[in-house]
């Protein structure tokens, strides 16, 4: 066990967001939550990497290192790609020039050339900035990693190969992870199971295996899997185009 | 650690640290001209504006002779004339110490207040009032109630300044804390940073860009005040000098001590903030279309 929620429940302005959220993380795991916006999967996710606190309910951890890639890439404007990609490196005290060559390494990794590394962020693409925020958080070697809706501001590709760069980091430095994500097609693609959360009332409607090892399962799985699951009536919520954002 | 052996190719010391190389000398080398070029062409905008209020207060001249209002050049050649006069270093001097303690004095207290304040809402609730208040009373009320407190001398002048001007700063501080971007300090504590180094490389770059136009005009309204409590309590430097100028009615010494005051707070706004300001928010121009000079 990484990482365990018991009974979490949180609530804004009085509003439950949801109640008695249970979640265990396992060594090597990738977790996917699934849910509509606005079903708490965000806040979820803040609550098990300790940024908020939860109102109810209490999390064990039993890492020594976690990251996570926002939404957004939340790099900083006035560094450049290498010290952005070195912070979480320097906040644990790692030296400027063994930060650099790490934080060098690691972008090569997710395919940012070098002479990108004296830019600042808003000189790169949205789709690179993205990439610089995967390496800040691969470079620290978390233990567990935190994926907040990562891509969904990337083009249908560029998804595909960051999600694939997700998949081989599991796989080549064995973290466990939590994927939110309201694309179940990605979810299929990147995690070992799912947690499927609900937009009414943020319960848990449904938790699953995903059939095959991760890396491993081809297009045409994923997509027999989803077309296979998405007539389910409780994943019909996913698909509504009425529900509200 | 990689070594410089064992790192692939593409990944050379050279690439990090292009400043060592050949190349590297002749980036530099473009970087200090495009910077130099920058700054002479915004020194080139500057002068235009200059000479267009120069040549309004010809046109005053012309209407009005020269006992209400001297011309620019006869100003220019009387100020040029006082300057080169033995005693204008130590007249200088003595207003150039009172100015800029007191901004220095008024920049920090008015920024390490501004930043507690934009922490803390407590702090806000009870600085903010006091702040308007000490906004409220007019530099002239500072004066009269230093001259009472310290007498004529450095002390009262000083005081003066400070009080008129630090609201600025407190203002400016209370803002860029304030409005700190709180997405990139929760990614901040994502990756378990302490919180001085959230403040040192998440709130303070963005305070600075709330920062310099607070002290420039900090700096600016300490010459303007240190010259009007000198003026008032006759206790030398540009402001006594302005005094006798008055008594003399010499219009000339007069507009060419304003031309002086206005002479230092230039220099002391393009000579010391502004390329502070170049030197710390490089970055800034990294969003214009000519991009960074390296």
């Amino acid at each position: 066990m990484k990482l365990a929620l018991h009974a979490v429940g949180h609530s804004y302005l009085g509003r439950a967001v949801f109640e008695d959220f249970d979640l265990t993380l396992n060594p090597g795991e990738v977790v996917a939550l699934l849910g509509p916006s606005g079903c708490g999967k965000t806040t979820i996710l803040q609550i098990a990497a300790g940024l908020i606190d939860p109102l109810r309910g209490r999390v064990a951890r039993a890492y020594r290192r976690h990251a996570v890639v926002f939404q957004e890439p939340r790099l900083l404007p006035w560094e450049t790609t290498l010290a952005n990609i070195g912070y979480g490196l320097a906040a644990s005290g790692v030296a400027r020039a063994e930060r650099d060559q790490r934080a060098a390494a690691r972008a090569r990794g997710v395919g940012l050339p070098p002479e990108d590394m004296g830019k600042y962020p808003i000189e790169l693409s949205g789709g690179m900035r993205q990439r610089a925020a995967v390496a800040r958080a691969l470079a620290v070697e978390p233990d567990v990693l935190f994926f907040d809706e990562p891509f969904t501001a990337v083009d249908v590709g560029l998804k595909r190969s960051l999600q694939d760069l997700v998949i081989a980091a599991a796989e080549a430095q064995s973290f466990s992870a939590i994927f939110v994500t309201h694309d179940l097609a990605e979810a299929v693609r990147v995690a070992d199971r799912l947690v499927l959360l609900s937009g009414e009332d943020g319960r848990v409607l449904d938790r699953r295996a995903v059939a095959g090892r991760r890396g491993a399962r081809s297009n045409r799985d994923i997509f027999e899997m989803v077309e296979s699951w998405s007539h389910e009536p409780i994943f019909a919520e996913l698909f509504d185009p009425r529900r509200q954002d | 650690m990689l070594s410089e052996q064992t790192a692939p190719p593409s990944l050379r010391r050279d690439d990090l640290r292009p400043l060592l190389t050949g190349a590297g000398v002749v980036h530099r080398l473009s970087r200090v001209t495009g910077w130099l070029g920058r700054y002479i062409w915004a020194g080139w905008a500057g002068l235009a504006g200059l000479f267009c209020i120069a040549a309004i207060w010809q046109l005053g001249h012309e209407l009005y002779g020269s006992f209400i209002l001297p011309s620019p050049l006869e100003t220019l050649a009387t100020a040029w004339k006082l300057v080169s006069a033995p005693q204008f270093p130590t007249i200088a001097a003595t207003t150039a110490e009172r100015a800029l303690t007191g901004f220095v004095l008024a920049a920090a207290v008015g920024t390490m207040a501004g930043v507690v304040a934009g922490y803390s809402f407590a702090a806000m609730r009870l600085l903010k009032p006091i702040v308007t208040v000490t906004l409220g009373v007019p530099p002239i009320a500072w004066i009269v109630l230093a001259l009472i407190w310290f007498g004529s001398g450095n002390g009262s002048a000083v005081m003066t300044v400070v009080l008129a001007s630090m609201p600025v700063s407190f203002a400016g501080a209370l803002e860029g804390v304030a409005t700190r971007d709180r997405q990139l300090d929760a990614m901040a504590r994502a990756f378990g940073a302490s919180p001085l180094r959230r403040f040192g490389t998440v709130t303070l770059p963005h305070l600075l860009s709330y920062l310099f136009p607070a002290w420039t005009t900090t700096i600016g309204s300490a010459w303007k005040v240190t010259v009007m409590a000198e003026l008032l309590s006759n206790t030398g430097g540009g402001g006594g000098e302005l005094a006798t100028a008055r008594a003399l009615f010499d219009i000339p010494a007069g507009t060419a001590w304003i031309l002086i005051t206005v002479g230092f707070a230039l220099i002391s706004d393009y000579g010391i903030l502004h390329p502070l300001r170049e030197a710390v928010e490089r970055w800034r121009s990294a969003g214009l279309p000519w991009g960074v000079k390296r």
